[in-house]
């Protein structure tokens, strides 16, 4: 009796460990963060002596300008820096799979942006995009051209990181497009140029289809990151001028320690998961429809 | 544990040195301190140039006192975060802490900083040659004292909880030679510092009027307010009420729009240090900010207009009001060694050791220093800054708590303000509105 209960037992004892590892490294953050955004929460006071506030902080930020503003921003940034990577990425791996001599190399230092630390990237657009001392001002000048406010004015500012988050970031696409592009199965491409595809055929009808799962993935990491994205908008700009640039987390983390409200910054936190969550389980849902949709068709052809 | 014995050691050591040494000389001071020997107080400052200086002056005190002291030194807005933790704990590591002076609301208010009268009404700690009248009284009314008017003010109510050290205030910094080649005259009303800001680029092509800060944020609310005072504005009226977008708020924002518009290329990006570096390089002929830059622009590796530096009283507007910012010491509630870290606050911000940091490039918290020929003699513009700190303004900006979210406020708005041509009455009538919804909610309306 006592050993069959064991017995039975035993798949959860193994699992134990990793339940609780998940219990205190996932589950207690996330509940402690959901309780806090219920408070009105002063840094200078311990949670236990926090008021309770109900959903209240919620309520402030949906009738808070500058939150809404913020949020779109990073929707804004977040959609323009992640299709124009995707192009970008995905483009320059279809350029690149090939064999030229030196392709390591090459590899190697497409992929350097995304090595720098961010804090390095910010200062260093910073200081390329300086009004006076700037190389690109100070290139459009030589050439007599008038100097652009890059930091300076809100349209600029916001073109402005996203073309450094652009820079950094396309290599993480580029990479991982050409893992995939090079783990293709041959044998389609070559039945394909048998049958006369051109080359962009091949790429449109046979190399993107099969990069598909792979660019989704992808896509869905990039989006995730460009949610979050902090340091360098916070070197860069830090938000402004006016509210220009300042995208969520950046907002997260003035009110956490500007305006000494954790109760909302926690709100907030809360907020961008639960899009982030939403934006997952949506490219799950696509993904899994995609696939249905493929061992259908398989099925249908099987059949024929 | 190690590390500890050998400081003890050493700090014993010392003290027998002192013994026969300096402190010895001074007679009477030995019994002060010979209760806390050994003590090693545990202090907290921010990575600025005046607490370099102090960090010069710091092994003297032990040499005297026996009292050992380790520096925690952070840069200041960390150092603000580090406070808001430390001070909850029930007992703390910090026994002593410089703090800025928008931390005052926040921590008096969650009781986290000790009542200095029990210190200097206790006859075996307060030195009778203190001279607190000496203290400039801007600066004590602004960091020190809260409990008063409005709160965070002087007044029959108030007391201390901090005293100034590291304190700042604005000054016109210009250049000599640039206005004696066009025969300009140094500026000091608002009217003709706007004039003027505005004259030099057509002058002097590709040089600007006055840098100023601007940036989105905390820098653009701090260079309006700068004006703000000086024109006769004030965020809000006795009653709480936001009065910011008065006709005095509005030809502050104008007058600061102007200044930027005169300025640098680029200026509405620039931060203090930024702006600071544009003076420094000769790309502007005035910069007018803290005097904490003034050894900067003095310093042949950093700046190229050494020399050619002269300074000015902050321009008049309707009436005088020059900055008062920057850091206090003051004595957390949880220390565990509070009287060792009174009297090393003491010690501090004594004539003797005010004057002994000064000399080391620190911020003078005494007329007395201002006044010393010595300091005059190695710093000239020592004179223009003591006469400054007579009109120093210490109502400058509201040291509550809701203020970190009415200034942040203050600072996009502003921005955008300058960068995006955002009418400055439209801009402070939403300021006014949202402040006054804050002040709401924080209960500032509740006795009306």
């Amino acid at each position: 009796m006592s050993i069959a209960r064991t017995n039975r037992l035993t798949p959860y004892m193994f699992l134990a460990p990793a339940a609780a590892l998940l219990l205190v490294a996932l589950i207690y953050p996330i509940c402690y963060l959901i309780y806090a955004s219920f408070l009105d929460w002063n840094p200078s006071q311990r949670i236990g002596e926090a008021d309770f506030v109900g959903l209240r902080n919620y309520f402030k930020l949906f009738g808070d300008d500058a939150f809404r503003e913020s949020m779109w921003v990073t929707l804004k940034f977040a959609g323009i820096v992640v299709t124009v990577e995707m192009f970008l990425g995905v483009g320059l791996a279809l350029l690149l799979d090939r064999n030229i001599r030196g392709m390591s190399v090459l590899r190697t230092l497409f992929i350097l942006p995304m090595m720098i630390a961010p804090i390095v990237v910010g200062l260093m657009w910073r200081y390329m995009y300086h009004p006076t001392v700037g190389i690109f001002n100070k290139t459009l000048t030589d050439w007599g051209f008038a100097p652009i406010p890059w930091l300076s004015d809100g349209s600029w500012a916001f073109a402005s990181v996203i073309i450094a988050d652009v820079w950094q970031w396309t290599p993480f696409i580029f990479i991982l497009s050409l893992a995939a592009l090079q783990s293709l199965p041959s044998s389609a491409l070559e039945a394909s140029k048998i049958d006369g595809a051109t080359g962009w055929q091949q790429v449109i009808y046979i190399k993107l289809p099969l990069m598909l799962p792979v660019l989704i993935v992808t896509l869905l990491l990039r989006l995730i990151d460009s949610f979050k994205v902090l340091e360098v908008i916070l070197v860069m700009t830090n938000g402004g001028p006016g509210l220009s640039t300042e995208i969520l987390s950046l907002r997260i983390n003035r009110t956490a320690s500007e305006f000494r409200e954790l109760g909302e910054a926690a709100a907030m936190s809360n907020l961008l998961l639960i899009v982030l969550l939403i934006l997952t389980f949506a490219m799950f849902v696509y993904n899994k429809a995609q696939e249905a949709r493929a061992a259908r068709m398989r099925k249908v052809e099987e059949e024929a | 544990m190690k590390a500890t014995s050998t400081k003890v050691w050493s700090a014993a050591i010392a003290v027998t040195l002192s013994y026969t040494g300096a402190a010895y000389a001074a007679g009477h001071t030995a019994d002060v301190y010979a209760p806390y020997e050994g003590t090693t107080l545990v202090v907290n400052f921010p990575a600025h140039p005046h607490y370099n200086a102090v960090l010069d002056v710091l092994p003297e005190f032990t040499e005297q006192t026996g009292i050992e002291v380790e520096v925690d030194q952070l840069q200041y807005l960390k150092m603000r975060e580090r406070q808001t933790l430390e001070l909850t704990k029930d007992e703390g590591d910090y026994d002593l802490i410089s703090y800025v002076v928008f931390s005052k609301a926040d921590y008096v208010f969650a009781d986290q900083l000790e009542n200095l009268a029990k210190y200097f009404m206790n006859p075996k700690l307060a030195d009778p040659n203190y001279d607190a009248g000496d203290l400039i009284d801007g600066y004590v009314a602004n960091i020190g004292i809260a409990g008063g008017e409005k709160g965070y003010l002087p007044g029959p109510t108030g007391s201390l909880f901090g005293i100034p050290f590291g304190s700042e205030t604005s000054v016109l910094a210009y250049r000599k030679d640039i206005f004696e080649k066009h025969g300009i005259e140094v500026p000091t009303t608002y009217d003709e510092l706007l004039t003027v800001a505005c004259q030099i680029p057509e002058v002097e092509p590709g040089m600007g009027g006055m840098a100023s800060r601007a940036a989105s944020g905390h820098q653009a609310s701090h260079a309006f307010l700068l004006h703000l005072a000086p024109l006769g504005g004030r965020v809000f009226d006795a009653e709480w009420n936001p009065i910011i977008n008065s006709p005095e708020g509005v030809a502050a924002a104008n007058a600061l729009k102007t200044i930027v518009d005169c300025g640098p290329e680029g200026g509405t990006t620039f931060g203090p240090a930024e702006a600071a570096a544009s003076f420094q390089q000769g790309n502007s002929a005035m910069f007018m900010d803290s005097i904490a830059f003034a050894a900067g622009f003095e310093d042949p590796s950093k700046s190229t207009v050494v020399g050619n530096v002269g300074y000015a009283l902050h321009p008049e507007g309707v009436r005088r009001g020059s900055q008062t910012g920057g850091f206090g010491i003051g004595i957390p509630s949880n220390a565990q060694n509070k009287e060792a870290a009174f009297l090393l606050m003491q010690w501090l911000t004594s004539k003797e050791q005010d004057l002994a940091i000064a000399m080391a490039g620190g911020n003078p918290s005494r007329f007395s220093t201002y006044e010393n020929a010595e300091l005059n003699a190695k710093y000239p513009y020592s004179a223009t800054f003591g006469e400054a700190l007579k009109y120093a303004d210490p109502d400058l900006l509201p040291i509550i708590p809701t203020w970190g979210t009415i200034n942040a406020d203050i600072g996009t708005t502003m921005s955008q303000v300058l960068t995006e041509g955002l009418d400055p009455q439209e801009a402070l009538d939403g300021v006014a509105e949202r402040a006054r919804a804050i002040m709401e909610e924080a209960g500032y309306y509740t006795w009306q």
